[in-house]
């Protein structure tokens, strides 16, 4: 199978569960979307959860990916910070669907899927250390500031979602982003980048 | 006549079987034969899965709210308090480790949509808990603010549950007093009350 199949393959199991669900959809109908036979599935697939669990991987490795290259930059962090957010979340805007597979259609599975999506905010833990950097206090910040700083951003993103609201999210980017930044910056500095965040969109 | 005990290791048993197969794989049978209940017992007891579901998780949230108001208010500080809150809700969620995963993961990402209310109510509770905290956030009072600090705690406590150290939470209580206190009071007194809550966490 090429790449360029595979990926329609996986594509394609992520609609089928966006549109059907997980108990309803059907490994035969992506294989037919995708132009993959029963035999090449079965050659690189042991049954339809490897498939799936592959289609979420490649699904978040694309979500990462996109906030990564807005990270990517000679920026101080909290602008590096708010140029990822904002990728992130204008992605997530534009393909509502799969943001639902992200949330909770694939997660809501079963505890070994659940892993899986305590995994993706595990990967935006790494572009949290730096803000370490700006505190404003000498003292060192608590062992799980960084998880606590992707977890805020991640329940307002979860409850615009699963409310059918992702279109919103690119417009709270500054609110989000202030969530972000305080446990680091602390809330007036925060609230400073924040204001010129929105000055700027 | 059902006794109380029968109803309490149905529900038991719901939260232990969402907590290794997830609510959705999980079957009134199973639930069954893990409580080792009757079928008529349940049936009198509960409508189904769902109505069964819903009573677990009103179990861990009136128990929790219950804990919460034994708290004596005398001889401490809001602060104080509010610490004392936290270190109550963590160890009873690492006690109770399947109720809490039921409440914080399964009715939410994989719940009904009754399910999804419980847990949206219950996180609107805390929320207002931790907005009662200051005198309002520089980041505009939003509501935003009080949500988003609440989800970071959250996110800690699923990955604990999620990884099977739901034993670790009360030691955690100093990030989880950070967490709640930064965006509303500022890094140095929320670092401060970090300190106390980690020799609250260390007496036990």
């Amino acid at each position: 199978m090429d790449t360029d199949r595979r990926d329609a393959l996986l594509r394609a199991m992520l609609d089928e569960l966006a549109h059907r669900g997980y108990e309803e959809m059907s490994v035969e109908r992506a294989s037919e979307v995708a132009g993959i036979t029963a035999g090449e599935f079965a050659a690189e697939y042991r049954d339809k959860d490897e498939c799936l669990f592959a289609a979420y991987d490649r699904l978040t490795e694309a979500m990462v990916e996109k906030a990564s290259v807005g990270c990517d930059s000679d920026e101080p962090w909290p602008e590096r910070i708010r140029s990822g957010l904002e990728r992130l979340l204008e992605e997530v805007a534009a393909q509502p669907l799969m943001a639902e597979v992200l949330t909770r259609a694939f997660p809501g599975i079963r505890p070994a899927a659940y892993e899986r999506y305590v995994a993706l905010l595990g990967r935006f833990v790494p572009f949290m250390h730096e803000g370490r950097d700006y505190s404003e206090v000498d003292e060192e910040l608590p062992g799980e500031v960084e998880l606590l700083a992707v977890g805020a951003a991640e329940a307002i993103i979860f409850g615009e979602v699963d409310a059918g609201r992702a279109e919103r999210l690119p417009r709270m980017m500054p609110e989000i982003l202030f969530s972000v930044l305080v446990p680091f910056m602390g809330p007036d500095r925060a609230a400073d980048e924040m204001r010129s965040a929105a000055a700027a969109t | 006549m059902l006794s109380v005990s029968d109803r309490d290791r149905i529900l038991e048993a719901m939260a232990d079987c969402c907590a290794e197969e997830g609510y959705r794989a999980t079957t009134v049978d199973s639930v069954l034969e893990r409580a080792g209940v009757e079928r008529e017992s349940f049936e009198a007891l509960f409508a189904g899965k769902e109505d069964c579901a819903l009573a677990a998780l009103n179990k861990i949230l009136s128990e929790t709210l219950a804990r919460i108001a034994t708290i004596d208010p005398r001889s401490e500080s809001p602060n104080e308090r509010r610490v004392r809150e936290v270190e109550t809700i963590l160890q009873l969620l690492a006690m109770r480790a399947s109720f809490a995963r039921l409440g914080s993961i399964e009715a939410r990402q994989a719940g009904t949509p009754r399910m999804r209310e419980c847990y949206e109510a219950a996180v609107r509770v805390l929320a207002l808990m931790m907005e009662r905290a200051g005198p309002g956030a520089p980041g505009g009072g939003s509501s935003v603010t009080a949500r988003a600090a609440l989800g970071g705690a959250e996110a800690l406590v699923r990955r604990e549950l999620a990884i099977g150290g739901a034993s670790n939470l009360p030691k955690l209580l100093p990030d989880f007093v950070y967490a709640a206190l930064v965006p509303f009071v500022g890094q140095r007194e929320a670092l401060r009350q970090a300190r106390l809550a980690a020799r609250v966490a260390e007496e036990g």
